[in-house]
Protein backbone atom coordinates (compact mmCIF):
# COMPACT_ATOMS: atom_id res chain seq x y z
CA UNK A 1 0.00 0.00 0.00
CA UNK A 2 2.39 2.22 0.54
CA UNK A 3 4.55 1.28 -1.92
CA UNK A 4 1.72 2.43 -4.78
CA UNK A 5 1.23 5.62 -2.47
CA UNK A 6 5.23 6.32 -2.69
CA UNK A 7 5.24 5.60 -6.92
CA UNK A 8 1.70 8.17 -7.19
CA UNK A 9 4.28 10.77 -5.25
CA UNK A 10 7.22 10.12 -7.32
CA UNK A 11 5.18 10.34 -10.59
CA UNK A 12 3.19 13.91 -9.15
CA UNK A 13 7.05 15.03 -8.42
CA UNK A 14 8.46 14.23 -11.51
CA UNK A 15 5.45 16.18 -13.26
CA UNK A 16 5.48 19.18 -10.96
CA UNK A 17 9.05 19.43 -11.42
CA UNK A 18 8.76 19.19 -15.41
CA UNK A 19 6.30 22.21 -15.00
CA UNK A 20 8.71 24.12 -12.98
CA UNK A 21 11.10 23.87 -14.78
CA UNK A 22 8.94 23.71 -18.23
CA UNK A 23 5.48 25.66 -18.03
CA UNK A 24 5.47 27.08 -21.49
CA UNK A 25 4.79 23.63 -22.52
CA UNK A 26 0.95 24.18 -21.29
CA UNK A 27 0.21 25.83 -24.40
CA UNK A 28 0.13 22.58 -26.04
CA UNK A 29 -3.86 21.16 -25.33
CA UNK A 30 -2.51 17.27 -24.14
CA UNK A 31 -0.10 19.35 -22.20
CA UNK A 32 -3.05 20.98 -20.87
CA UNK A 33 -4.70 17.87 -19.80
CA UNK A 34 -1.23 16.64 -18.31
CA UNK A 35 -0.91 19.73 -16.12
CA UNK A 36 -4.14 19.15 -14.76
CA UNK A 37 -3.61 15.88 -13.91
CA UNK A 38 -0.26 16.49 -12.38
CA UNK A 39 -1.22 19.63 -10.74
CA UNK A 40 -4.70 18.62 -8.92
CA UNK A 41 -5.80 15.52 -9.53
CA UNK A 42 -2.73 13.38 -8.39
CA UNK A 43 -1.35 15.90 -5.55
CA UNK A 44 -4.91 15.28 -4.28
CA UNK A 45 -4.69 11.95 -4.73
CA UNK A 46 -1.26 11.75 -2.92
CA UNK A 47 -3.02 13.92 0.19
CA UNK A 48 -6.14 11.15 0.56
CA UNK A 49 -3.73 8.44 0.36
CA UNK A 50 -0.67 10.43 2.79
CA UNK A 51 -3.53 10.61 5.02
CA UNK A 52 -5.15 7.16 5.19
CA UNK A 53 -1.43 5.44 5.32
CA UNK A 54 -0.66 8.21 8.26
CA UNK A 55 -4.34 7.15 10.38
CA UNK A 56 -3.75 3.38 9.91
CA UNK A 57 -0.04 3.82 10.66
CA UNK A 58 -1.01 5.66 13.63
CA UNK A 59 -3.24 2.84 15.23
CA UNK A 60 -0.22 0.60 15.17
CA UNK A 61 1.30 -0.19 18.47
CA UNK A 62 4.95 0.77 18.07
CA UNK A 63 3.33 4.54 16.92
CA UNK A 64 1.91 4.29 20.43
CA UNK A 65 5.02 3.66 22.61
CA UNK A 66 7.29 5.54 20.13
CA UNK A 67 6.47 8.69 22.78
CA UNK A 68 8.43 8.43 25.51
CA UNK A 69 5.29 8.59 28.28
CA UNK A 70 3.97 5.74 26.81
CA UNK A 71 6.91 3.16 26.28
CA UNK A 72 6.08 1.82 30.34
CA UNK A 73 2.77 1.05 29.16
CA UNK A 74 3.97 -0.76 26.39
CA UNK A 75 6.53 -2.28 28.33
CA UNK A 76 3.58 -3.65 30.69
CA UNK A 77 1.75 -5.83 27.49
CA UNK A 78 4.64 -8.44 28.16
CA UNK A 79 3.81 -8.84 32.07
CA UNK A 80 4.23 -12.22 32.63
CA UNK A 81 1.11 -12.55 34.86
CA UNK A 82 -2.60 -13.01 33.55
CA UNK A 83 -4.12 -11.12 35.88
CA UNK A 84 -2.90 -8.23 34.24
CA UNK A 85 -6.02 -8.02 31.51
CA UNK A 86 -3.71 -5.66 29.09
CA UNK A 87 -0.84 -8.17 28.86
CA UNK A 88 -3.30 -11.15 29.17
CA UNK A 89 -5.32 -10.07 26.13
CA UNK A 90 -2.06 -9.11 24.09
CA UNK A 91 -0.09 -12.30 24.72
CA UNK A 92 -2.74 -14.75 24.16
CA UNK A 93 -3.92 -12.31 20.65
CA UNK A 94 -7.44 -11.76 22.21
CA UNK A 95 -7.07 -8.28 20.53
CA UNK A 96 -4.35 -7.88 17.07
CA UNK A 97 -1.01 -7.60 18.81
CA UNK A 98 0.56 -4.99 15.87
CA UNK A 99 -2.92 -2.59 17.00
CA UNK A 100 -3.45 -3.71 20.69
CA UNK A 101 -3.34 -0.33 22.03
CA UNK A 102 -6.45 1.05 19.07
CA UNK A 103 -8.63 -2.06 19.96
CA UNK A 104 -8.84 -1.00 24.07
CA UNK A 105 -8.55 2.57 23.66
CA UNK A 106 -10.39 3.48 20.37
CA UNK A 107 -13.72 5.07 20.90
CA UNK A 108 -15.74 3.03 18.68
CA UNK A 109 -18.70 5.67 18.43
CA UNK A 110 -19.56 7.24 15.47
CA UNK A 111 -17.07 9.95 15.60
CA UNK A 112 -14.93 8.60 17.63
CA UNK A 113 -11.47 8.64 15.32
CA UNK A 114 -12.30 12.06 14.88
CA UNK A 115 -12.44 12.73 18.50
CA UNK A 116 -9.07 10.31 18.88
CA UNK A 117 -7.05 12.10 16.31
CA UNK A 118 -7.92 15.26 18.46
CA UNK A 119 -7.38 13.31 21.81
CA UNK A 120 -3.80 12.13 19.92
CA UNK A 121 -2.70 16.01 18.76
CA UNK A 122 -3.44 17.34 22.38
CA UNK A 123 -0.97 14.48 23.67
CA UNK A 124 1.82 15.83 20.81
CA UNK A 125 1.27 18.99 22.08
CA UNK A 126 1.53 18.25 25.88
CA UNK A 127 4.51 15.88 24.81
CA UNK A 128 6.83 18.62 23.06
CA UNK A 129 5.44 21.67 24.00
CA UNK A 130 4.07 21.64 27.34
CA UNK A 131 5.58 19.07 30.33
CA UNK A 132 4.94 15.95 30.08
CA UNK A 133 3.46 13.97 32.84
CA UNK A 134 5.07 10.58 34.66
CA UNK A 135 4.12 8.09 32.76
CA UNK A 136 1.59 6.39 36.27
CA UNK A 137 0.27 9.77 36.31
CA UNK A 138 -1.81 9.47 32.98
CA UNK A 139 -5.08 8.92 33.21
CA UNK A 140 -7.76 8.44 30.87
CA UNK A 141 -9.95 11.58 30.05
CA UNK A 142 -13.41 10.52 31.99
CA UNK A 143 -12.44 7.22 32.94
CA UNK A 144 -12.26 3.91 30.94
CA UNK A 145 -15.60 2.87 29.58
CA UNK A 146 -17.08 -0.08 29.20
CA UNK A 147 -18.11 0.41 26.01
CA UNK A 148 -14.86 -0.53 25.05
CA UNK A 149 -14.82 -4.24 26.10
CA UNK A 150 -18.40 -4.83 25.22
CA UNK A 151 -17.33 -4.28 21.79
CA UNK A 152 -16.00 -7.30 21.74
CA UNK A 153 -17.26 -8.83 24.83
CA UNK A 154 -21.07 -8.44 24.52
CA UNK A 155 -22.63 -11.35 22.64
CA UNK A 156 -19.45 -13.69 23.37
CA UNK A 157 -21.13 -16.74 24.84
CA UNK A 158 -18.26 -17.60 27.47
CA UNK A 159 -18.91 -13.87 28.28
CA UNK A 160 -22.62 -13.89 28.50
CA UNK A 161 -22.91 -17.22 30.04
CA UNK A 162 -20.82 -16.08 33.05
CA UNK A 163 -23.24 -15.37 35.80
CA UNK A 164 -21.45 -12.33 36.99
CA UNK A 165 -21.59 -10.63 33.72
CA UNK A 166 -25.38 -11.45 33.24
CA UNK A 167 -26.73 -10.66 36.53
CA UNK A 168 -24.57 -7.16 36.09
CA UNK A 169 -25.29 -6.69 32.44
CA UNK A 170 -27.65 -3.56 32.91
CA UNK A 171 -24.96 -1.75 35.33
CA UNK A 172 -22.19 -2.33 32.81
CA UNK A 173 -24.06 -1.48 29.52
CA UNK A 174 -25.15 2.25 31.43
CA UNK A 175 -21.31 2.70 32.98
CA UNK A 176 -22.91 2.78 36.45
CA UNK A 177 -20.49 -0.44 37.22
CA UNK A 178 -16.81 -0.44 35.76
CA UNK A 179 -15.41 -3.31 34.36
CA UNK A 180 -12.32 -1.97 35.73
CA UNK A 181 -12.19 -0.10 39.32
CA UNK A 182 -15.35 -2.34 40.69
CA UNK A 183 -13.32 -4.46 41.85
CA UNK A 184 -13.55 -7.25 39.31
CA UNK A 185 -10.72 -6.66 36.87
CA UNK A 186 -8.71 -3.70 38.66
CA UNK A 187 -4.95 -5.40 37.82
CA UNK A 188 -4.33 -2.99 33.72
CA UNK A 189 -0.93 -1.62 33.14
CA UNK A 190 0.31 -1.03 36.73
CA UNK A 191 3.06 0.67 35.03
CA UNK A 192 4.26 2.16 38.64
CA UNK A 193 5.82 -1.59 40.06
CA UNK A 194 6.90 -2.92 36.59
CA UNK A 195 10.40 -2.88 38.22
CA UNK A 196 9.33 -5.41 40.42
CA UNK A 197 7.26 -7.72 38.35
CA UNK A 198 8.21 -10.60 35.82
CA UNK A 199 8.08 -10.19 32.11
CA UNK A 200 7.23 -12.95 29.31
CA UNK A 201 9.87 -13.37 26.64
CA UNK A 202 7.85 -14.72 23.00
CA UNK A 203 10.78 -16.15 21.65
CA UNK A 204 10.93 -18.84 24.90
CA UNK B 1 -1.40 44.95 -12.05
CA UNK B 2 -4.21 43.14 -12.66
CA UNK B 3 -4.30 39.44 -11.49
CA UNK B 4 -5.72 38.45 -15.26
CA UNK B 5 -2.49 39.98 -17.14
CA UNK B 6 -0.45 37.78 -14.82
CA UNK B 7 0.59 34.86 -17.09
CA UNK B 8 -0.08 31.62 -17.11
CA UNK B 9 3.62 30.72 -16.64
CA UNK B 10 3.79 31.87 -13.75
CA UNK B 11 1.12 30.42 -11.76
CA UNK B 12 2.40 27.32 -12.94
CA UNK B 13 5.59 28.23 -11.45
CA UNK B 14 4.33 29.02 -8.40
CA UNK B 15 2.09 26.04 -8.05
CA UNK B 16 4.56 23.30 -9.03
CA UNK B 17 7.00 24.57 -6.78
CA UNK B 18 4.30 24.46 -3.73
CA UNK B 19 3.58 20.89 -4.77
CA UNK B 20 7.06 19.94 -4.90
CA UNK B 21 7.80 21.09 -1.69
CA UNK B 22 4.77 19.94 -0.26
CA UNK B 23 5.41 15.92 -1.83
CA UNK B 24 8.53 15.73 -0.28
CA UNK B 25 7.23 17.31 3.04
CA UNK B 26 5.04 13.70 2.23
CA UNK B 27 7.89 11.72 1.50
CA UNK B 28 9.69 12.69 4.89
CA UNK B 29 6.65 11.98 6.77
CA UNK B 30 6.27 8.66 5.60
CA UNK B 31 9.86 7.08 5.80
CA UNK B 32 10.15 8.89 9.39
CA UNK B 33 8.29 6.77 12.34
CA UNK B 34 7.29 9.10 14.99
CA UNK B 35 4.13 10.91 16.11
CA UNK B 36 5.24 14.33 14.85
CA UNK B 37 5.59 12.46 11.05
CA UNK B 38 1.95 12.64 11.07
CA UNK B 39 1.82 16.47 12.54
CA UNK B 40 4.33 17.27 10.01
CA UNK B 41 2.12 15.76 7.05
CA UNK B 42 -0.98 16.97 8.64
CA UNK B 43 -0.32 20.65 8.65
CA UNK B 44 2.84 21.46 6.79
CA UNK B 45 2.49 18.85 3.78
CA UNK B 46 -1.14 18.94 3.19
CA UNK B 47 -0.82 23.27 3.63
CA UNK B 48 1.92 23.30 0.41
CA UNK B 49 0.05 20.62 -1.67
CA UNK B 50 -3.50 22.07 -1.02
CA UNK B 51 -2.27 25.70 -1.89
CA UNK B 52 -0.43 24.56 -4.75
CA UNK B 53 -4.00 22.69 -6.25
CA UNK B 54 -5.59 25.66 -5.69
CA UNK B 55 -2.90 28.37 -7.48
CA UNK B 56 -3.08 25.82 -10.21
CA UNK B 57 -7.14 25.76 -10.04
CA UNK B 58 -6.99 30.08 -9.77
CA UNK B 59 -4.35 29.61 -13.42
CA UNK B 60 -7.26 28.44 -15.18
CA UNK B 61 -9.57 30.74 -13.86
CA UNK B 62 -7.69 34.40 -13.87
CA UNK B 63 -4.31 33.80 -15.91
CA UNK B 64 -4.68 35.97 -19.26
CA UNK B 65 -3.97 34.67 -22.71
CA UNK B 66 -0.68 34.25 -24.02
CA UNK B 67 0.80 37.02 -25.96
CA UNK B 68 1.87 36.95 -29.60
CA UNK B 69 5.16 37.20 -28.30
CA UNK B 70 4.72 33.96 -25.74
CA UNK B 71 3.28 31.89 -28.64
CA UNK B 72 5.72 32.32 -31.74
CA UNK B 73 7.84 31.09 -29.03
CA UNK B 74 6.31 28.12 -27.59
Amino acid sequence: MVGLLMSQIILSLVLALAFLIRPGVTANVGWKIVAFIGLCILPAMCIVGGMNTHIVRSEQRRFCISCHAMEPYGRSLYLDDSKFLPAQHFQNHRVPPDTACEACHADYSIYGPLKDKARGLTRIFVQYVSTPPEPASIRIEGGFKNGQCLHCHEGARDFMENPVHSSLMASLMSNQMSCLTSGCHDAAHDVDNLKNEKFWSPGQ
Amino acid sequence: MKISALRIEKFLRVSSFLIVLGLVVEIISLLWFHPLSFVLFAFVGITLIGLGILVYLASLVFAGPATAEEKTST
